[in-house]
């Protein structure tokens, strides 16, 4: 028996292993509780046991709010569907929503109660945003059934005020999305504005503006001679049109891609990089603690006519349409943005304490004399080619773009722009994929929005 | 209203992992206040040094080797000369194949033979007289008769009671208006518990009942959480656990000879196999692995029944160790029993049964180097398997990965992770869980289940209680009636805490998931009856288990 009783430590060893195991799962579930049960795999979050905090607009008109323990949304389907990206449709498919985001805030999840205190007890708080829902319903409207996202923000505070994608569906009135290969909601449950990336086209002549400015002795003086078409080591680059000689504003203005193809080679791999670096191309952003998608700038590998194609916004560029927002910030706001955000406050009206967003801290992206000069020709570029019956009044800056896509796809239309009256701080992003000419499909919707922004706050 | 009700029920439901904890916390130190001193059972009087040599064990090694209970120093004596051992019937001494035999009253004795009071034995030259243990003034004997005080039995299994009635209660209002069927399941629990307990107290006059009273909890907290997800399959596993119970009471009346089980063991050994084979050429396969009988609308696990019959093949009585001192036959038999398990792909459980295995080869041998040579041996096994058959590596190529694949292979344990912590420390409340609509979750997640619906806190207590059991399990064997009950109850100790430890931590994803079940709490009413059968050794070990009943 004395032998046994020795031997019997053997089974100490096992309960060791299960101790150390048990121990090591309480330290994880006290350090990840958090992220484990935010996780939008998780049903709890869809809103329809948990008593939820509500998300309003910006002038507290209500986008979603429980009531019976069922999750409601706003009234009117168009508001639905243009938020439906911000607010989340209450299923785990949109990753970026206020709703799977914000879980924590809205439907009270803590360590000790889990999700599992009672109503009476509610710990969900409500959601102020910075949007507009009469804006995003109204670009929306202007959109119709093109896919895309438009951006409106105030380039002083960084307030989003409009922020829509394309395509989209109403909460209410679920299609039957099983069918992936049904082109008209391709890649519905992303958010455009936030999660993607597109090829920009002529709108990133801004970037090679900005290095030219910076990096190109006498750029004031310097002509570009354009034949429509320019061969270099045996490859191509097109114009659109013959534009002959012509300086850096007209070059802009009538967006030639010859002059900027030039002034990429000019500038050089190395400089074009470091210049688009710093206006933040491949840095990773958060914006209210969402992870927008990169814009891409990479020539290491480029051949000459690539980087060429670089400067004129094609070759592999990709820029995010929250990032194209931050560089027009940069530009209107003397070259320092504010970084854009959705979420004004948390908790406003409830009796916890409530956060309010705060922070309004500037970065310096551009020198304020480039931004001024960039500023100047993209308004230029509105007074001499559209003309200002575009947006009546409104002083806009901007430019469009056409990104050529490939595959025998249309190319992405795209209009970017701000107004130069700092009493009417507004920016705006505009793209429509596979839709042709930015001017033709981004522009008419940029113009209606606009006119919508200056009519309500101007 | 209706608020006043929840908020009721939310007290109740915070109220069960306190009751939990005072329940598992005085059953375990009424089990453990409850233990005989270490006076010496009888006393041999050395005839010549007239030294009184205690006899504390109820079977004892005599022989000139230091690893003895009793060290004899004569000039004959051989290194394991004798097995002196208490039966029902009174002492005994068994001469295990020493070279100058035993003698006792002067005459040598054949293999075993019964010993009185004033016997004198002889063992290698060296006279002893068989004593009372009352010729030793012993402190720690008078303590025998002084037990120190604990819960009343009958509190304790009130207790459980009422917890299970709160908790089936909580159940009742899940949908927000008044179910009954819980409290049926509740009134099934009870009958089943008093029944067990009236039947054993004033049929068979067993006096403890803190092992079963944990078991019972246990497998209640299952059943109710159960009850929560699946209604119908409550009443088959209520029906599991009461066989289970029949189960325990059998193996504790069949093993209470030793000596007659180990003359059987060829029989159970013969039988395990044969239900091992039947399932290899009967079984159906079910989730990837072949280790299910159907019997009409029934389905059997037979390695589950095998685990209880592993150990009493492998366990032994100290005379038979010493004089049958090679591991041959159990290893014959174990690897048999792996091999079959590994043909049926049920990997999990052929874990648990290797280190069973290694449990009871060390047990019985006390021999570092044959482990180590046995764990060798499997690894290299276990390296040629994953060489010729690398699907199986798949299993573990998400292991500690399983957030990178939410919804391939890691889809359960990412589920068990997502909803243990949307439970916190308390619990979302019974039945309102959502993993229960996750595969396998009252089986092979079950742990996520206690987490999301009861709360981490009773989770952890759940888990700690069966750790505890299997310690007590290890602590009762070093007074066990005989060796065979400590060597069954350290087994079973081990085998729990194993199978426990692949359960909780497959689903949290710790270890590679294998889909084991978790003793007493998981749906399965093969495993809720073989766990029983490991609760039955653990209780055998104990020796107040036999004790003559007044």
């Amino acid at each position: 028996m004395k032998n046994t009783r020795i031997r019997s430590i053997v089974v100490y060893l096992i309960a060791t292993f299960f101790f150390v195991g048990i121990t090591y799962f309480v330290y994880s579930f006290i350090n990840n509780s958090q992220t484990w049960a935010l996780q939008p795999i998780n049903r709890h979050l869809s809103g329809d046991k948990i008593s939820g905090g509500k998300i309003l607009d910006r002038n507290s008109v209500i986008l979603a709010q429980t009531i019976n323990g069922k999750r409601v949304y706003n009234d009117d389907e168009n508001v639905r569907k243009a938020l439906l990206h911000t607010v989340g449709d209450g299923s785990v498919l949109i990753p970026t929503s206020i709703q799977s985001r914000f879980s924590t805030e809205l439907f009270g999840y803590n360590f000790v109660t889990g999700f599992g205190a009672p109503k009476v007890a509610n710990l969900s708080k409500d959601i102020k945003l910075t949007l507009d829902s009469s804006l995003c319903a109204t670009a929306l409207k202007s959109m119709g059934d093109k896919k895309g996202t438009v951006i409106v923000c105030n380039y002083l505070t960084g307030e989003v005020i409009c922020m829509i994608s394309t395509p989209t569906y109403d909460v209410n009135n679920r299609p039957n999305l099983s069918n992936e290969s049904d082109d008209k909601y391709e890649g519905v449950y992303i958010n455009r504005a936030l999660s993607s990336s597109f090829t920009p086209g002529s709108v990133f002549k801004i970037i090679t503006c900005a290095a030219a400015l910076d990096y190109v002795d006498d750029i004031d003086k310097k002509q570009f001679l354009c034949k429509g078409e320019e061969v270099l080591d045996g490859e191509h680059i097109t114009c659109l049109e013959h534009h002959g000689k012509l300086g850096l504003e007209k070059a802009m203005a009538k967006s030639c891609n010859i002059a900027f193809a030039d002034i990429a080679i000019d500038v050089g791999k190395e400089k074009m990089l470091k210049k688009a670096e710093e206006m933040g191309f491949n840095k990773q952003y958060t914006i209210d603690g969402i992870n927008i998608a990169k814009s891409q700038y990479n020539v290491d590998y480029a051949s000459n006519a690539d980087l060429g194609w670089s400067g004129i916004g094609q070759y592999n560029n990709t820029v995010n349409p929250m990032h194209m927002m931050m560089i027009l910030e940069a530009i209107a706001n003397d070259g320092e943005y504010v970084k854009p955000y959705i979420v004004k406050s948390i908790g406003e009206d409830s009796l916890f304490p409530s956060e309010k967003h705060t922070e309004l801290k500037t970065k310096r992206m551009l020198s304020s004399q480039t931004a001024k000069k960039i500023s100047d020709i993209m308004r230029y570029t509105i007074k001499s080619r559209y003309g200002d019956s575009m947006f009546p009044n409104m002083q806009m800056c901007a430019k469009t773009g056409t990104a050529e896509v490939g595959e025998e796809k249309l190319p992405h239309g795209w209009m970017v722009g701000f107004s130069q009256d700092k009493n009417f701080p507004f920016a705006f992003v505009v793209i429509t994929e596979n839709s042709g000419y930015g001017i033709k499909t981004a522009g008419p919707i940029a113009a209606d929005v606009m006119k919508k922004v200056y009519k309500d706050y101007k | 209203m209706s608020s006043i009700i929840e908020l009721i029920i939310y007290s109740i439901h915070i109220v069960l992992p306190f009751m939990a904890f005072l329940i598992v916390y005085y059953n375990i130190t009424s089990m453990w206040k409850n233990f005989r001193g270490n006076g010496p059972l009888v006393v041999l009087v050395n005839k010549i040094t007239k030294e009184k040599i205690a006899v504390n064990y109820w079977e004892n090694s005599i022989g000139r080797s230091k690893s003895c209970d009793i060290v004899l120093d004569g000039p004959t004596v051989s290194r394991d000369h004798a097995v002196m051992f208490r039966r029902d019937k009174g002492w005994f001494i068994s001469d295990t194949n020493s070279k100058t035999g035993v003698l006792v009253n002067n005459k040598k004795i054949n293999g075993c033979e019964q010993i009185y009071i004033d016997d004198i034995i002889n063992i290698g030259g060296v006279p002893l007289l068989f004593k009372r243990a009352d010729v030793i003034k012993n402190d720690d004997y008078v303590r025998l008769n002084k037990r120190k005080k604990s819960m009343p039995t009958v509190t304790l299994m009130m207790a459980v009671t009422i917890f299970q009635l709160l908790a089936s209660l909580e159940l009742c209002f899940v949908e927000g208006v008044f179910n009954y069927k819980p409290l049926i399941v509740f009134g099934l629990l009870s009958l089943i518990f008093w029944s067990y307990f009236i039947i054993s107290k004033y049929i068979f006059k067993i006096v403890n009942f803190e092992l079963e009273t944990l078991g019972v909890f246990l497998s209640g907290i299952g059943i109710i959480t159960l009850c929560g997800a699946d209604i119908d399959s409550t009443y088959n596993q209520i029906i599991a656990l009461a066989l289970g119970m029949a189960l325990f009471s059998f193996i504790i009346f069949f093993i209470k000879n030793p000596d007659r089980v180990v003359k059987f063991r060829i029989f159970i050994a013969v039988g395990a196999i044969g239900m091992l084979v039947l399932n290899l050429v009967l079984g159906t396969v079910k989730n990837g692995s072949q280790n299910w009988i159907m019997l009409g609308n029934i389905s059997i696990q037979p390695s589950e029944f095998v685990k209880v019959a592993f150990i009493l093949v492998g366990t032994s009585t100290l005379e038979r160790l010493q004089t049958t001192k090679n591991l041959t036959e159990f290893i014959i038999f174990s690897v048999c029993c792996m091999g079959a398990l590994f043909l049926m792909g049920d990997f999990g459980t052929a874990c648990i049964f290797f280190v069973t295995f290694i449990i009871i080869s060390f047990m019985r041998s006390g021999s570092i180097r044959t482990v180590i040579l046995i764990c060798s041996g499997a690894f290299i096994g276990g390296m040629m398997i994953l060489k010729f058959k690398p699907y199986i590596m798949n299993r573990f190529s998400v292991w500690r990965h399983s957030w990178e694949h939410v919804n391939d292979m890691g889809y359960q344990q990412t589920r068990v992770m997502t909803y243990s912590a949307s439970g916190g420390l308390l619990g979302i409340g019974l039945g309102k869980g959502s993993l229960k609509h996750i595969f396998a979750s009252t089986s092979d997640l079950v742990f996520g289940m206690l987490c999301e619906e009861w709360g981490l806190i009773l989770a952890i207590i759940s888990v700690l209680c069966i750790s505890l059991i299997a310690l007590y399990g290890r602590h009762s064997s070093l007074k066990s009636r005989s060796t065979f009950y400590s060597i069954a109850s350290c087994s079973a100790a081990g085998m729990l805490l194993f199978q426990m430890s692949l359960n909780v931590f497959g689903c949290t994803d710790i270890l590679p998931l294998t889909g084991v079940t978790l003793p007493f709490i998981s749906l399965g009413g093969s495993s809720m009856i073989s766990v029983w059968g490991m609760l039955a050794f653990i209780k055998a070990s104990d020796e107040r288990t036999y004790a003559m009943r007044r």
